[in-house]
């Protein structure tokens, strides 16, 4: 059915209103206020509190980590993805189970789990420190947390896809004479790479925005360890609601951006 | 419910991380508070037509930081409600909610209805009078409002390995410091104007007295901090992990921790910041609620020599200084103690070291060099 059928069938409108009216009242009314608050001080304010260095830093720490960990995780989740599909070994099902677990957690649980994992008086965070990569309290310890709350997002794009995926072609890839690298890179590869980079994509807007695990993992030292929701946090509690309003705008176009460029992706390749 | 307690004090105190968890556990209080005070209809009434006849259940409404919470929750709420008791034949019910006090204070402000309020920090106290709650003059009591005094101390390792001894010592490239961010922690800001503030009277034995000295000490002790913790007791906690070779606290803190027999050794700077808490009736709430009496009393009541001895088990200084004098032992003597107001007060001190841009921040933004 296309979407002119739809629009043209009886309860549709209503249904477009309700809908219109849920997700107006969920989330462009509460962002509707919080972009108020950020320029109810007028546009050089809210230049100054975007650009003030501590801010800039903290948005910058959040940014990289945060792409780091979106392609780590489209490498590794479409690695989960493929072992889970293709697979046909004992505890396939745990290790899918496990994927999940992640977004069960509160995320103050992964940073304390994280900390009693790698913190500098343990012996793994011990040893780590000693060989000059300390991890909690550090940069790592950011990393390893963002990586663990978005586990499942690219895992769970490509999966569906690569279900749909006929081994055939990989078939008769071989057969033809190409090894196994070629087959990858030109059979299997091009119709998951939407799943893959919306995955990713999801991945990076989920990191930009944790705070529960990373506020006990992280040092959360300005200039240092400190990353922006954080950061934004302590405007909040130092009583700057409108500093913390500006600088989550920015973190909020950059998760806009992201879901424009998803959905054109996903647009392109439907 | 005999002795009841807000479901916020269920929660661990400042380990209530993230503001929807706050938001969650202060909606929640508010509905308590709502269902007891619809419970209590009766002697709401009585309030309004006359004075509470004996036999009356009262309810007061306490909302505190979390540093004093113990000795609270175990001590004097029990001592008061007996008092009470005894007094008037009325039995109060305490609903208690313990956050950090500028999260307290901007709960109370936002709406969460308590009675009485317990801060760590005058500024906290502000914030309610200026949103028009506290409407009477909270200093006019007997201690100026406050109920309770600490000192700023260097938290160190049993037997001091760094041999650390004042506040240059925690510039030292092999001391790891800790100490709760004064972003999100208020109380961190007592730990920022004591070390700024001995400088800033040459008293330190480093450089000269004044302002650019104060803040290249306090930008060289930021240095070697490790680890911001959100708060006070998280900054502990971290402390207690294992994490930093010391940790910039209060004398409380770190007594408290020995009477639940830790092994924690302290050195009292040369010169540091006398530290003063204070509690007020929250006027608005406390008529509203028609608890005046209650919440007049209570407040009193923590100024009594009883409830300060009580304090001071729980290593607090008294503000009384008949039991001060009694329990002076317990506490190691300070070479050059000054207070906020040697520094120009709370609004000074907000504005010069803790405003955006200011000495804090400046500070701080040394470390991206």
């Amino acid at each position: 059915m296309s979407a002119r059928a739809v629009a043209a069938g009886g309860g549709s409108t209503a249904l477009r209103g309700v809908v219109a009216l849920h997700l107006g009242l969920l989330v462009a009314l509460p962002l509707a206020a919080l972009a108020w608050k950020g320029v109810s001080h007028g546009p050089a304010a809210f230049w100054g509190y975007v650009t003030q260095p501590a801010a800039v830093d903290a948005l910058v720490r959040t940014l990289w980590t945060s792409a780091l960990v979106a392609v780590v995780n489209g490498v590794m989740g479409t690695a989960t993805a493929w072992v889970l599909v293709r697979g046909r070994f004992r505890g396939r099902g745990i290790l899918s189970a496990l994927v999940d677990l992640p977004f069960a957690i509160p995320t103050l649980v992964t940073g304390i789990m994280l900390v009693l994992l790698f913190g500098p008086q343990t012996a793994l965070g011990g040893w780590a420190a000693a060989h000059g990569v300390p991890i909690a309290f550090a940069a790592p310890g950011i990393i390893l947390a963002l990586l663990f709350v978005t586990l499942p997002l690219v895992v769970r794009s490509v999966e569906p896809v690569l279900r749909e995926l006929d081994p055939a072609e990989e078939e008769a890839a071989q057969t033809l004479g190409a090894g196994s690298l070629r087959t990858f890179t030109r059979v299997v590869l091009p119709p998951l790479l939407p799943a893959i980079i919306a995955g990713a994509l999801q991945t990076f807007a989920r990191a930009v925005a944790e705070f529960g695990s990373i506020v006990v993992v992280s040092g959360n030292v300005p200039f240092q360890t400190l990353t922006a929701p954080v950061q934004i946090f302590g405007q909040v509690e130092s009583g700057a609601p409108e500093a913390a309003a500006a600088v989550s705008l920015v973190l909020l176009a950059v998760a806009l951006a992201l879901s424009f460029a998803t959905r054109a992706l996903r647009g392109r390749h439907a | 419910m005999a002795h009841s307690s807000g479901p916020a004090h269920a929660l661990p105190q400042d380990d209530i991380r993230g503001r929807g968890i706050r938001f969650a556990a202060r909606a929640a209080l508010v509905v308590l508070a709502a269902a007891s005070a619809a419970a209590c209809g009766d002697s709401a009434r009585a309030e309004t037509a006359g004075a509470p006849k004996a036999g009356a259940v009262r309810t007061l409404v306490l909302g505190a930081y979390t540093t004093p919470r113990e000795v609270y929750g175990e001590r004097i709420i029990p001592a008061f409600q007996k008092m009470w008791k005894e007094k008037t034949g009325q039995e109060v019910r305490f609903q208690e909610s313990y956050l950090g006090s500028g999260a307290q204070a901007r709960a109370i402000k936002e709406g969460f209805e308590a009675d009485v309020a317990a801060l760590s920090l005058e500024p906290d106290i502000q914030t309610l009078v200026d949103a028009g709650l506290i409407t009477r003059d909270w200093k006019a009591g007997a201690h100026g409002g406050m109920v309770t005094r600490s000192v700023v101390v260097i938290g160190v390792r049993p037997g001091n390995p760094k041999n650390v001894k004042d506040w240059t010592d925690l510039t030292r490239p092999d001391v790891e410091v800790l100490t709760p961010n004064p972003k999100t922690s208020g109380g961190a800001m007592w730990n920022v104007a004591a070390l700024y503030g001995a400088q800033l009277r040459g008293q330190t034995g480093r450089g000269q007295p004044g302002a650019p000295a104060a803040e290249a000490l306090l930008g060289d002790v930021v240095r070697r901090v490790r680890v911001m913790d959100k708060g006070a007791r998280e900054s502990m906690l971290t402390y207690e992990s294992g994490v930093g070779d010391a940790i910039i606290t209060y004398e409380n803190e770190v007594l408290v921790a020995r009477k639940a027999g830790k092994a924690m050794d302290y050195v009292t700077p040369r010169s540091t910041i006398l530290i003063e808490n204070p509690a007020a009736v929250v006027d608005e709430y406390a008529d509203k609620h028609g608890v005046r009496d209650v919440a007049e009393a209570f407040v009193a009541f923590l100024g009594t020599p009883e409830v300060q001895q009580m304090f001071s088990e729980y290593g607090l200084r008294p503000v009384d200084e008949q039991v001060g004098a009694r329990v002076a032992g317990n506490f190691a003597p300070v070479q050059d103690l000054f207070t906020i107001r040697d520094l120009g007060g709370w609004p000074r001190v907000t504005q010069t070291l803790f405003a955006q841009g200011q000495a804090f921040d400046r500070a701080s933004a040394r470390l991206a060099r």
